[in-house]
């Protein structure tokens, strides 16, 4: 009876000495990256919403300055954060309705491996890798005046570009930087549906090929519904990243014609490039981002509920 | 095995690849669909080299040449001298600078070492992070467990927006702000989506490999650094690729936190916000850009085949 006692606490010592080890070693392994999440996310998301209710010059709270000045900038016909908040829509909705759908059908010409595919894939991923800078400079000197597309313009339509040049003018900048977006939206997005489409078993795609099933149906009836799960996770993000939805406004206009939007004006807040980097509008940008997260909140959790009304199909 | 050898004979016969299905046989409409799109693609694919193209041939243009062109809309014209062209690569890595706040001045080849720098830190810290996360999570059943796993989802899910105002003055209280260093802190986030990728990889390595280390007396920490690490290296690979990419082209950040160590892409944006009428020297600001451009194609032609595989066999799944 003593020798079964003694062994049993012996074991339990031997337990408890490597339950402790175990425990030394999750709490050297997670203090550093969740005291880094508590300062980074709880205490700046925390000193964020003080900011909000925070006057800039007093230091006064809790005031409503800064939530008067948004909603005035909102409301205002040309103000500010309205004409950046028309602007982002646009963006976002461009990239929902037009470079995601073009994402999907090439990532379906790759998958059924049209000729020189592998090519292609690599060359459509250029712009996630080439700097925007080298794009946004060769895409502004293909649209100028003097440019190749003035020519063609001409010559097809007898169109031309104004010589103050298509980024000078509020009817046009914001246009054609959503063009240059959609020409350079390919890449992560098309490798992701690639990655889904190759997931597919062939047995399915072959029994409805012998069927006399054609690509489109294909596409739309079969391997669409197949890659539901990764779909719907990438429309779940693109309305998690909807209010940084936009294009390189900064090298393309600075925010002139009116093409700014609410990344690029929370930017602009920010940053300047005469005081040593930094204009310090703290305050007026947390506001902003307080508005706009008590907006988008409900908006993610409506989508992620509607999303998950149409299940993905297990293979 | 007869029967694949026949199979493999009757696809020899018929000039067919072994793979060869019914997926792969077109019929006549298919073929014409599939030739429209592959029109379709060459001319989208050949408008992607033209970045190459435009930077390549105007790298190499003096000034007179360059505006010369540009008047006469021409800027894919040839340039007359590619030698005399070369200077401007010179150029730019000699003469080609930005001012700093208090009347320094960076040039270029430090630009290179800023970013390089910054590039270091910011990966060193996010792959760090992330793996000892994503591994503890993925293999460890403690009492944190499920509030941990659940900040990385909330975290990644909910849009927070507008924080860049109180991140500024953070990095300013914590000394970090205008510094070289000021990445390393907000990059040690082992919540966001390089823990995603790491927590599934590590999911997907047996428990056995570390059972038997802790027969032969290891313990936690060598199963981590000496087994599952390695194993885990594809993933790290790719996530590092992607991180250099993403920082090397970054330029905002470096703008708005750092201004007075301009990484090569942050200080090739300021040199051109400096340009005036008279001192515009495209031509080099363009050889400045190219060699900008030239380590990534490097890295991306190097790992390409990783970052293709690795998307398309670890690509999000729902």
């Amino acid at each position: 009876m003593e020798n079964l006692l003694t062994q049993t606490t012996g074991r339990k010592r031997r337990w408890n000495a490597s339950k402790r080890k175990e425990i030394i070693f999750l709490f050297c392994m997670l203090v550093l990256p969740v005291c880094q999440w508590l300062v980074y996310f709880v205490y700046l998301n925390a000193n964020s919403f003080v900011l909000a209710f925070s006057q800039k010059r007093t230091g006064l709270f809790p005031v409503f300055d800064n939530f008067e000045k948004v909603w005035e900038s909102l409301t205002t016909d040309k103000g500010e954060l309205s004409i950046s908040l028309i602007n982002t829509l646009k963006y976002f909705f461009t990239d929902f309705l037009i470079i995601m759908p073009l994402c999907l059908f090439s990532a379906y010409f790759f998958y059924k491996k049209i000729a020189g595919y592998k090519v292609y894939r690599v060359l459509f991923y250029l712009p996630s890798i080439i700097s925007s800078m080298v794009m946004v400079e060769t895409f502004k000197s293909f649209v100028d005046p003097r440019g190749p597309l003035s020519g063609l313009l001409e010559m097809l339509f007898h169109y031309t570009i104004a010589p103050e040049g298509l980024f000078n003018h509020p009817d046009t900048a914001t246009n054609t930087i959503l063009i240059y977006c959609i020409w350079t939206g390919f890449g992560t997005k098309m490798l992701y549906f690639g990655g889904a489409m190759a997931r597919i078993p062939l047995e399915v795609l072959e029994s409805a090929k012998l069927e006399g099933c054609g690509p489109f149906r294909e596409l739309f009836q079969l391997i669409f519904p197949l890659i539901w799960a990764t779909t719907s996770t990438q429309i779940i993000l693109l309305f998690t990243g909807l209010v940084s939805s936009g294009g390189p406004i900064l090298l393309f206009t600075g925010g002139a014609s009116q093409t700014s939007t609410l990344s690029y004006w929370i930017f602009s807040k920010l940053y300047s490039p005469g005081m040593g980097g930094v204009a310090g509008n703290y305050e007026l940008v947390s506001c902003m981002g307080l508005c706009f997260t008590l907006v988008m909140v409900p908006l993610i959790l409506f989508i992620r509920w509607l999303m998950d009304r149409f299940p993905a199909v297990e293979y | 095995m007869e029967n694949k050898k026949k199979m493999q004979s009757l696809f020899k016969k018929f000039k067919m690849k072994d793979d060869a299905s019914v997926l792969t046989q077109r019929s006549r409409n298919e073929k014409i669909l599939f030739g429209v799109v592959f029109a379709v693609f060459f001319v989208y694919g050949i408008s992607m080299l033209m970045p190459f193209i435009f930077l390549g041939l105007n790298s190499l243009k003096d000034l007179l040449e360059y505006a010369v062109d540009l008047q006469a809309g021409n800027v894919m014209a040839l340039p007359d001298n590619i030698w005399k062209g070369l200077e401007n690569y010179v150029y730019a890595f000699r003469e080609m600078k930005v001012d700093g706040t208090y009347g320094n001045v960076i040039y270029l080849p430090e630009m290179i070492f800023n970013s390089l720098v910054y590039i270091g830190f910011s990966i060193f810290s996010s792959l760090t992070a992330s793996s000892l996360v994503a591994y503890c999570l993925a293999k460890y059943r403690f009492k944190l467990h499920g509030f941990l796993y659940g900040i990385a989802i909330f975290s990644m899910t909910i849009p927070i927006v507008g924080t860049s105002g109180a991140s500024l003055k953070l990095a300013y209280d914590l000394g970090t702000y205008n510094t070289l260093f000021y990445t390393i802190l907000p990059s040690f986030g082992g919540f966001g989506g390089g823990f995603l990728v790491l927590y599934g990889y590590f999911r997907n390595i047996p428990w056995s490999y570390a059972e038997a280390v802790f027969i032969d007396g290891g313990g936690h920490g060598t199963v981590f650094f000496k087994i599952m690490l390695p194993q885990a290296s594809p993933a790290l690979l790719t996530l590092g690729i992607m991180s250099f990419i993403g920082g090397w082209n970054n330029y905002t950040t470096p703008l708005m936190y750092m201004p007075d160590y301009p990484t090569l892409a942050s200080g090739l944006y300021k040199v051109e916000q400096s340009f005036t009428r008279d001192n515009a020297n495209f031509p080099a600001y363009f050889a400045g850009l190219m060699l900008a451009t030239i380590p990534v194609v490097v890295v991306f032609a190097a790992f390409s085949d990783v970052i293709m595989k690795n998307f398309s066999v670890g690509g999000l799944k729902g």
